[in-house]
């Protein structure tokens, strides 16, 4: 598992817009990040409530249905957060508009 | 009344592109307010569109407009896609009511 989040970290990371990398473990923990510590934190634990409301809200809307994706576009920049099995995937960029 | 009013005048602003969106490849689309999650404008029956505007609007919306604010106290949501295995979501809130359009 390792040996992918690295093949995807340095994927992502060519990317010149890209602000930051966050991988989370399921409880919470970021395990890898390019971020500096406090932030990434603090970003860590927000997305995993959220990415737990997006999973409830789209169960309850459609039950056959699961979420695969989360974009916010702020002021400042995009986050996305991409669900995996063990894991799930924060990333900071620019806003691409 | 005075939402109404409002929202009709931004229908009517709006309906070139309210009709370039609903025939792409839309799904449907809900407007509803803000403060009182009526339903204001849907392409869905109201049962659904309730639905989609509790669940969507109150927690997932909401949830993430108070993370983002969390972070960065002068920086504030403007707008959220999310994708899910069957169709995605693209859900803007604006300062009277919050547009969320399925495709």
């Amino acid at each position: 598992m390792s040996a992918e989040v690295e093949e995807m970290l340095k994927r992502f990371s060519a990317f010149k817009n890209v602000q930051g990398i966050i991988v989370v473990d399921n409880d919470g923990i970021p395990i890898k990040t390019t971020m500096e510590y406090t932030t990434t934190v603090h970003y860590a634990a927000l997305m995993q409530t959220l990415a737990e409301k997006a999973r409830q809200v789209v169960l309850d809307l459609d039950a056959a249905n699961e979420f695969v994706l989360i974009r916010m576009r702020t002021l400042k920049s995009e986050i996305i957060v991409a669900p995996s099995d063990d894991y799930f995937i924060v990333v900071i960029q620019d806003p691409c508009d | 009344m005075n939402m109404g009013r409002i929202l009709e005048d931004v229908i009517r602003k709006n309906s070139a592109n309210t009709d370039r969106i609903t025939a792409e490849n839309t799904i449907g689309y809900v407007v509803a307010e803000n403060s009182t999650g009526v339903v204001a404008e849907s392409s869905f029956d109201n049962t659904s569109a309730q639905a989609i505007v509790k669940h969507m609007h109150g927690v997932l919306v909401a949830a993430a407009q108070s993370m983002v604010r969390d972070l960065d106290p002068p920086n504030k949501l403007c707008y959220m896609r999310v994708a899910t295995r069957k169709f995605e979501y693209l859900i803007a809130p604006e300062e009277v009511f919050t547009i969320t359009v399925l495709q």
